[in-house]
């Protein structure tokens, strides 16, 4: 029961109900006998996992390349790499190749010369400038009037793709999408042609979606926008500072040899994994593979990041004044998924402020009503790297950011001051335990996980050991991360403040 | 084996493995599809009429629960929107027979499992997540929830906290705010398909009112109960029987939603939201049935106006124009009601006309420009090939099937509907937009920041362009505060009372006035429509007034002289007043501005504080004028700071009927040694039902003896 002081009338109600004992192991043998790989000579692995009952699969391309990655003058190049992924190769979204890849070195060459010219500042001659801006959208048009729109998501929609779609993140790249599983090949072929040949067309277009983009997610939305603040506040040294999707002036300046660059060197088959879950065998898959896949070149893989934040000295405080309503939300520096401390960090935070019965709803929210929603969770921006456990409130209608944060910090005190009953320590476990079996029942949910355990651990058989690392955390290990990690120091504050403009 | 052997080696495996020369896709033959089996759901019906729906999966131990409950949002008061919602969560989080709302949220987090319960418009909702180990247990959760739910007013007030708190919020994002009002201009803003709960419906909404909902609507006739995952069917079956079994019918009959009442219009709305880094447009009009004849043709019409690549809204407004991140429609059609069509865009400002204009024109390309081959092909094929996946969830399966059975559509209706996708033409999908889509009737809504617009919004040529106020009603707090008499208020009255008087020119000014001499223009608010009239008045204090109102071409002259008076009837004659017309006149001349003033001090007045409020955000303070009785003449407001007279409020019957009347001031003008308001704005209920503007006031002015002449 997950109050510190134990209720009887309540633990004899409930435990009279909850005849079965927990029990937190999961037998997986039955499921990791449905998953088979294979590695192709160029480096690039393959994962399959069978799942019969439907005649569907989902195909996750995954890429370790993300944020983190982005060249230090073009921020969101990631991103927008991952845009430019859709707009087709050599045979898929043109009408007419030759003639298209010139008018695309027309449009490179004026934007060359026009981003020259702006770069002056106000030294910039304005008659040149509009010039070539003319110049510049002509050529635009030019080249557009050789593209195929969108051919390549079209292709594959009329062959019955459902939920094609990609995302970035700060660690990695991933390119989604389902299909009857009779199109299997229609994936090898289209997928392993883009990532071995694609045409960055549209670039010049595509960078203003980006923007809207950017506008649409960040700059429109004020918790958005606090919680980018905080990070960047945070991050002072490692690139998990930066905005994924980049600054709006990196945005507009990205040229297309920047993101073929990019390209070259994140996306080799050693830095590449393709998990596939669904109504597919895995020799044909492998056969398959071999085909499509193999001629990609090795090539070598990319080095990580090997900036380190430093430890943070103080308390760093952010005050946005924006008219949208109050917020609330702290991060402390926390270590990385793979570290031996993660899974205790992991337990902490639910036990902080997931659910209705966590440390901050019950405060917080029940009792004193000062806040209408609390969370809290690890891993933010994401946890390769040493990350961020974050804790965000929505303050309730006439309460203040004051009133949640003071609160807030109370209930880490007390897990740096009392130890967790072995009870709550278990519920915690048997959360993540329904959690888990819960995330194993969609298709595309379980080619992410492979994907992401194999890249994470170099072995998809750590996603089935997950439980296992949870299941190993003792109240001294949530109280001795709470003391190491959640101090004043270690921690970033942002407040959005309500002031009416 | 040496380097080179090696490199030679890996040369050689590579070379073999070359990649599909031009990945020429057409020419790749596919296997069929491996036969879809569509899980088979059981269906019993119990004697009080719970419908049950149970589907067994043993491939992970989870046990599910999905219960789909007959009743909405629809069947609240207007004056009470919320309390549907509200009972929805409280029944969750409010507590049982058995056990409190925290005893419940510590036994199902201590599982690691999830019961939830919700109300939406026209249809609410239970879940129950467990894993299978701990199936009775989400079961006898469920039932508790569901039938004996005890509403503590802990978790009430919990839950209005967080109404509130959604409530304030309701405006800090575009998009929602595009989604709400768009809504709104679609089923009208008093609709339950787009209401929006506020303070004041919220205030009204007691423990006893959540009870009776639940009381009245959740009743076994109006429950279908899915079961799905990893179960043995007689155990849960019997287990169901036994919670739910001995539940007896309930005896009122739940209504049908509402019918949509659509005003077919061309106009363009604008919600002003400053500094907003994007435009929000929404563009559209009402929509259909599922149950509509051509559902299968519009299935490829959508596919080709608006969803995703491919489509002609996202591959111009977003590809080709680069004009937004988010940029498509459909005609959308529902089950209960119908739903809407819409076109939408989100755009940097300086491109919101330019949006607008490319919208437009693809909507209006679908009755024009018939699709080309490649777009049957997205549309058909892609809904075609793609069809297996509506079958690939058993929660999804589940779902469709209850929701089918409730809306008495055929179990197999969208294996049906995909025989008539199979069959759509081109002509069909035309013929769909020339029957469904209506581009010269739309409504358009921008929320945005129109100072950074392209152009303006009449650019357009969309008819009159309507300002659409978002604002938040405040939450009325001195209405609810209670006028309590005692000599504190009296006294901080006096103060108030004072300090407007000194505000307004002195209680010296103010006693030297005795007579006043006015024209006003004023306008009428009567049934949508505005009627414009001028008012002459003469007034020797204390006892002589007579006003003039010219009013479409008539004059009605009121006059009254003393304990006497006389008025124009519908004839054009003046008649004599009535006791009670003389009473009610009297009352009215008690309760102006010039003669509470005058009377400060006057036993015959008492000025009691009533508490603060707000006025169009600003703060005022109330104090509510009694006369010797202690009736309430009515309530002034003053402005905090600067102790201004901004608002009066008073129970009154006028042409328009009878109810709380809020005049509202503005345009403080000096005349004389006094100042007053020049511009008033009358309310009834809240609605705006007048307007004036003093352009003449003339204070001791000599008024000739004739003017107050009694009628022959």
């Amino acid at each position: 029961m997950r109050r510190m002081i134990l209720r009887a009338g309540t633990a004899i109600a409930c435990l009279a109900l909850v005849s079965a004992p927990l029990v937190f192991a999961f037998d997986f043998q039955k499921i990791e006998k449905t998953v088979s790989e294979h590695t192709l000579a160029n480096g690039l692995k393959i994962i399959v996992m069978e799942r019969h009952e439907a005649p569907v699969a989902s195909f996750v391309t995954y890429v370790d390349v993300g944020g983190v990655d982005d060249p230090k003058e073009y921020t969101g190049l990631a991103h927008m790499f991952e845009h430019m992924a859709f707009k087709g190769t050599r045979q898929v979204g043109t009408q007419d190749i030759d003639t298209e890849l010139q008018l695309m070195k027309v449009e490179d060459s004026i934007f060359y010369e026009l981003r020259a010219e702006r770069k002056k500042g106000a030294q910039a001659d304005s008659t040149r400038l509009a010039a070539l801006q003319k110049a510049f959208d002509e050529a635009i048009e030019a080249a557009n009037r050789v593209v195929v729109p969108n051919e390549f998501d079209n292709i594959l929609e009329r062959h019955g793709a459902v939920n094609l779609n990609a995302g970035t993140g700060m660690d990695q790249t991933s390119y989604i999408m389902s299909l009857p599983s009779n199109k299997l090949e229609l994936w090898m072929a289209m997928e392993s042609a883009r990532f071995n040949q694609p045409v960055l067309r549209e670039m010049y277009r595509e960078r203003e979606v980006i923007a809207e983009e950017r506008r649409q997610t960040l700059e429109n939305n004020p918790i958005g926008r606090a919680i980018d603040v905080l990070k960047s506040t945070a991050f002072t040294a490692h690139p998990y500072g930066i905005s994924i999707v980049g600054h709006m002036s990196d945005i507009k300046n990205y040229t297309r040899d920047a993101a073929k660059a990019f390209f070259e060197k994140y996306y080799v088959p050693s830095n590449m994994i393709i998990a596939i879950c669904g109504d597919v065998y895995p020799d044909e898959v492998f056969r398959l593979a071999e085909q499509y896949w193999g001629g990609m070149p090795a090539k070598p893989n990319p080095e990580p990041v090997a900036t380190v934040e430093p430890e943070q000295q103080g308390e760093r405080r952010v005050i946005l004044e924006d008219p949208a309503q109050p917020f609330f939300a702290a991060a402390w520096h926390v270590p990385e998924y793979t570290h031996p401390d993660w899974p205790a960090v992991q337990a902490l935070m639910d036990y902080l402020g997931q659910g209705r019965t966590s440390l901050l709803y019950t405060n917080l929210v029940k009792e004193k009503k000062i806040a209408a929603e609390v969370f809290a969770f690890a891993g933010y921006p994401a946890s390769k790297y040493p990350t961020l456990a974050l804790v965000g409130v929505i303050p309730a209608a006439d309460h203040s950011n004051e009133e949640c944060e003071s609160e807030v910090y109370v209930e880490v005190e007390r897990l740096q001051n009392e130890l967790l009953p072995a009870e709550d320590v278990a519920e915690i476990k048997a959360r993540a335990k329904a959690d888990f079996i819960n995330g194993l029942t969609s298709n595309l949910g379980m080619a992410s996980q492979l994907a992401s355990a194999q890249n994470d651990w170099g072995d998809w058989r750590a996603l089935f050991k997950e439980l296992g690392r949870i299941n190993g955390v003792t109240p001294e290990d949530i109280q001795r991360v709470a003391k190491k990690y959640f101090t004043k120091n270690n921690r970033t504050v942002v407040c959005l403040n309500t002031v009416q403009s | 084996m040496k380097k080179w052997t090696t490199l030679l080696c890996l040369w050689w495996l590579a070379a073999l493995a070359l990649p599909a020369a031009a990945q020429d896709v057409e020419s790749i033959t596919f296997p069929p599809l491996n036969p879809l089996e569509i899980p088979k759901v059981e269906k019993i019906q119990l004697d009080n009429g719970l419908r049950l729906y149970l589907l067994t999966d043993k491939s992970l131990p989870l046990f599910n629960v999905n219960v789909r409950l007959a009743a909405g949002s629809y069947l609240e008061p207007g004056d009470q929107a919320g309390l549907a919602e509200i009972t929805g969560t409280v029944m969750r989080t409010g507590g049982t027979r058995t056990w409190t709302g925290d005893q419940i949220d510590e036994l199902l987090e201590g599982i690691g499992g999830m019961v939830e319960t919700n109300f939406g418009d026209v249809e609410g909702g239970a879940f129950v997540n467990v894993l299978s180990d701990y199936a009775d247990t989400g079961l006898l959760v469920l039932a508790e929830v569901l039938r004996y739910p005890r509403f503590d007013q802990d978790k009430i007030d919990l839950a209005m906290v967080q109404a509130r708190t959604n409530i304030a919020r309701r405006n800090d994002e575009v998009s929602e705010i595009a989604l709400r009002e768009f809504r709104k201009l679609i089923y009208g803003a008093e609709s339950p398909y787009a209401r929006t709960m506020e303070y004041a419906t919220l205030d009204k909404v007691t423990r006893d009112d959540l009870v009776a909902f639940h009381d009245r609507y959740v009743r076994p006739e109006n429950i279908q109960m899915a079961i799905y995952g990893d179960f043995d069917k007689n155990k849960v079956l019997a287990r169901v029987k036994k919670l739910f079994g001995d539940w007896k019918k309930g005896t009122a009959a739940v209504p049908p939603p509402p019918v949509v009442d659509y005003q077919w219009r061309k106009q363009v709305y604008y919600a002003e939201k400053k500094g907003a880094k994007q435009s929000y447009i929404r563009m559209g009009h009402l929509g259909g049935m599922l149950k509509d004849p051509d559902y299968a043709d519009k299935i490829v019409m959508n596919s080709i106006l608006g969803l995703g690549f491919g489509s002609r809204l996202t591959d111009e407004v977003r590809t080709r124009l680069g004009l937004a991140y988010s940029a498509g429609g459909r005609y959308v059609s529902n089950a209960a009601y119908p739903g809407y069509f819409f076109a939408l865009a989100s755009t940097d400002p300086g491109n919101t006309v330019k949006a607008c204009r490319a919208m437009i024109e693809q909507i209006r390309s679908m009755q024009t420009v018939p699709p080309t081959d490649m777009e049957m092909k997205k549309g058909k094929d892609g809904y075609l090939n793609s069809f297996v996946f509506n079958f690939d969830s058993r929660r999804e399966v589940i779902g469709r099937i209850m929701s089918y059975d409730f809306y008495g559509l055929p179990e197999d209706f969208l294996q049906r509907e995909k025989t008539r996708v199979e069959q759509t033409t081109k002509d069909d999908v035309v013929a769909a937009a020339k029957r469904s889509l209506h581009p010269d009737s739309m409504v358009i809504l921008v929320v945005g920041d129109k100072e950074k617009f392209d152009l303006p919004l009449d650019s357009l040529g969309w008819g009159p362009i309507e300002a659409v106020d978002i604002s938040i009603p405040a939450p009325q707090q001195a209405d609810q505060e209670e006028l309590v008499v005692n000599d504190a208020n009296i006294a901080k009255g006096m103060e108030i009372l004072g300090k407007a008087i000194a505000a307004h020119g002195g209680t010296e000014a103010f006693a030297g006035v005795t007579s006043v001499v006015s024209t006003r223009s004023i306008k009428l608010v009567m049934g949508g429509q505005e009627l414009p009239a001028t008012v002459n008045s003469w007034e020797v204090i204390p006892d002589k007034e007579k006003s003039e109102i010219s009013i479409m071409g008539q004059k009605i002259i009121s006059l009254r002289v003393g304990q006497q008076g006389w008025r124009t009837d519908q004839t054009g004659q003046m008649v004599p007043l009535s006791a009670d017309e003389v009473a009610e006149g009297e009352k009215e001349r008690l309760r102006e501005t010039i003669r509470v003033f005058q009377a400060y001090g006057n036993p015959y007045y008492k000025a009691v504080y009533n508490g603060r409020g707000e006025l169009g955000g600003t703060p005022v303070e109330w104090v509510a004028i009694l006369d010797a009785s202690g009736e309430q003449l009515a309530r002034f407001g003053f402005d905090a700071g600067s102790h201004t007279l901004a608002a009066k409020m008073y129970f009154d019957q006028t042409m328009m009927g009878e109810g709380m009347v809020t005049e509202k001031y503005s345009n403080l003008q000096p005349k004389g040694k006094i100042t007053l308001p020049t511009v008033t704005v009358t309310e009834l209920n809240g609605q705006k039902i007048m307007e004036e503007n003093i352009s003449v006031f003339d204070v001791n002015t000599a008024i000739a003896a004739e003017v107050f002449a009694p009628p022959q």
